[in-house]
């Protein structure tokens, strides 16, 4: 029966309560923090600004009393892919990409095959930050739950609703796909259940069968979309029956407040990440 | 009437978007492909059929929640950069649009499979350069990779598209369902 239970082995976007200091912050200085990291992330290339990096992650994530076991267990499904492709960015990649202040020197040559200091480089920076964004993003679906994330994406974009980015409307977007995965998830189970009784064939076959593999799928994610369709027009009727209106005047249970912690982290973060991203160029390898 | 979204394209994007998380979350989304280095997906067919559907915002916008997913999720690494896993992903559905709006008038099956090929491409041509500009391929891999990798996506696309747009509309009109 486990065949049917889809939604098992996902960890990524799972709430795990807790009242650490990360749990308490406000979600919009968390968001804010993954974001400045994020960037800081994306534009760094070299070994000491990714080593700075993965440090201060794993330092977040233990603040945060979340398992680092528990996170990088989601990695399993797709460690074959990751690892064929940086064996093909190790073996074929040498002459196109040269590290900041690096020489590019030839380590091995053999045919096509061309390993050098910074092939090897690639390697490395590409899993440190995988590993470094992997742990940021987790941390914060694992310690915000999503009325908050939601709220806080309201809050976040409510100065761009001054020129014409609907806001309110955006963070709901994101609120319904939240809310229906569950739903639609339990919802695949039955149709998966309901196909496999009338003898369907749901698992199996190589990759050479292209054709068969679509025709499984299509059993299952054409009724899955003709039931997401009708539970729209379903809340469609609801929110318009009562007259849903969304926008400015609309007020909130909940009122999103920062303290003290929520803007020294915002503060340390943003200059680190205005560090990293400034001196990018200048870290000695 | 509110200024922004109505609230039919908000509930679209919004279950839609659920259902692109959904087929990464399950990995019901990933076919495996011959020849390939890793997997064919469909996750992007949701975003062409909000953009069919509902229009080039929608479409954006369920893109765009596919585009974040694919960044939270675990993946490869290159898809840890946002710059390769949001940002080409927001285009899915506006190209999707586009085609589809430009051939409905001459027939409504061609422009549904036209345009799941065009979004299709928009993904994978779209990801595969970010890739190669930002270094996580070379040019040759990627070049080797597009045509297959795209095409095998494509074919997917659209026969996902056609079976659930024709059903979803013979479906609308057969019941005569109520519009608001």
């Amino acid at each position: 029966m486990e065949d049917f239970e889809y939604l098992r082995h996902v960890t990524i976007g799972q709430y795990l309560p807790g009242s650490s200091l990360v749990h308490r912050m406000d979600p919009r200085a968390k968001m804010i923090i993954l974001f400045l990291m994020a960037a800081a992330v994306t534009v760094n290339m070299s070994y000491t600004a990714n080593i700075i990096l993965l440090v201060v992650s794993v330092v977040y994530v233990l603040a945060a009393r979340v398992s680092l076991r528990y996170i990088l267990g989601g990695v399993k499904p797709v460690l074959p892919f990751m690892i064929l492709l940086a064996a093909m960015q190790l073996l074929f990649y040498g002459n196109q990409f040269i590290g900041p202040n690096l020489q590019n020197v030839v380590l091995w040559k053999w045919w096509i095959v061309n390993v050098t200091t910074g092939s090897v480089q690639l390697v490395v920076i590409s899993i440190l930050r995988f590993l470094q964004l992997l742990l940021l993003a987790s941390l914060l679906t694992n310690t915000t739950t999503t009325t908050e994330l939601s709220h806080g994406v309201e809050r976040l974009l409510r100065p761009l609703a001054r020129i014409g980015v609907p806001a309110h409307e955006l963070s709901l977007v994101a609120t319904i796909a939240l809310r229906f995965v569950p739903i639609l998830a339990e919802q695949l189970e039955t149709v998966a259940k309901a196909q496999a009784s009338r003898g369907a064939e749901l698992a199996g076959g190589g990759p050479l069968h292209l054709v068969q593999s679509a025709r499984r799928l299509a059993v299952l994610i054409v009724p899955l979309f003709m039931d997401a369709f009708r539970r729209s027009e379903d809340l469609i009727l609801a929110m318009e029956a009562r007259c849903y209106l969304g926008g400015k005047n609309r007020t909130h249970l909940i009122e999103l407040r920062y303290n003290g912690i929520d803007y020294a982290a915002i503060a340390a973060n943003l200059v680190l990440a205005v560090w990293l991203i400034v001196y990018r160029n200048r870290f000695p390898f | 009437m509110q200024s922004g979204l109505s609230v039919r394209k908000i509930v679209i994007s919004g279950v839609l978007g659920a259902i692109a998380i959904l087929l990464g979350a399950t990995r019901l989304g990933f076919i495996p492909v011959p020849f390939i280095v890793g997997d064919a997906t469909i996750m992007h067919v949701p975003a062409i059929i909000g953009g069919i559907l509902e229009g080039p915002i929608v479409g954006a916008i369920i893109g765009t929640i596919f585009g974040v997913f694919s960044f939270l999720q675990v993946g490869a690494p290159m898809f840890k950069d946002p710059l390769i896993s949001i940002l080409p992903r927001i285009p899915i559905g506006v190209t999707a649009f586009l085609a589809y709006a430009a051939l409905k008038k001459r027939n409504e099956y061609l422009a549904l499979i036209v345009s799941a090929i065009v979004g299709t491409f928009t993904n994978t041509l779209l990801v595969l350069g970010m890739a190669v500009l930002r270094g996580y391929l070379t040019p040759a891999v990627a070049g080797a990779i597009v045509l297959p990798f795209g095409s095998a996506e494509a074919v997917l696309a659209a026969i996902i598209v056609v079976a659930v747009v024709s059903a979803w509309k013979h479906l609308e009109s057969g019941h005569g369902k109520s519009r608001i």
